[in-house]
């Protein structure tokens, strides 16, 4: 089986922290991918998929994001969404 | 909502003492995981006061157990109570389309809704509802 790891940076628009309605967009998005993948901020690691975890990162609008991704079709999914990010809203 | 998209999607059943609990909490889950999850609420007794409504369940649970299942949420007490007198007035069937979720009922009910809302399998719709019990909050 392919296996890779990529790693991306994404900024949340300043008025846009990563409350249950985006955060629920962005699980929906990771959900698409069959890579495992984790998003970084605040000294804090949550699975992408979990919006429970995504919620306690506590990120608000402007954090920086560290999106990692493994596995199957991994830098499609760190791109896709690193992509996603910066529009959520 | 298309009719035929919600077929798809696991559904929730959401049992509390309150009506407006159970009613509120549905279109919260509806605003964070979109109008795709069919989305049950069976809240209050049978007149209007707080406590849980056998009959109401019991509907609540046969609309919702359609092809793709669903998963029910409970707050606690007489709630789980109904509804496990619910089940034992269901066909087989019925009750196989149905995961019980031993969770928090509004962490539960969004992580479950958002986990559906990504056409998981009724056992990752539960497993995510389960996942409240032990994620920490901040």
């Amino acid at each position: 089986m392919p296996s890779s790891e990529s790693e991306r940076r994404a900024t949340l628009p300043n008025e846009v922290p990563l409350h249950a309605r985006p955060a629920g967009d962005f699980v929906r998005a990771a959900a698409q991918f069959p890579a495992e993948i984790s998003v970084a901020a605040n000294g804090k690691r949550a699975n992408a998929k979990s919006i429970l975890e995504i919620l306690a990162l506590g990120a608000l609008g402007g954090t920086e994001l560290v999106i990692a991704a493994s596995g199957d079709r991994a830098a499609e999914a760190a791109d896709h969404l690193a992509g996603l990010v910066p529009q959520l809203g | 909502m298309d009719p035929e998209s919600r077929n798809g999607f696991v559904g929730l059943v959401l049992v509390s003492h309150s009506a407006e609990i159970a009613d509120g909490l549905a279109k919260l889950v509806a605003q964070v995981a979109g109008p795709s999850v069919p989305i049950v609420a069976a809240g209050g007794g049978p007149d209007g006061t707080f406590g849980t409504d056998g009959a109401r369940v019991l509907g609540a649970l046969r609309e919702a157990a359609g092809s793709a299942g669903a998963v029910v949420l409970m707050d606690l007490g007489s709630s789980v109570l109904s509804v496990r007198a619910a089940l034992g007035e269901l066909p087989a069937e019925t009750v196989a389309q149905l995961r019980i979720a031993d969770a928090p009922l509004v962490e539960g009910a969004i992580a479950a809704g958002v986990t559906a809302s990504t056409g998981g399998s009724v056992d990752e719709v539960l497993a995510a509802a389960q996942e409240a019990r032990t994620v920490a909050k901040f």
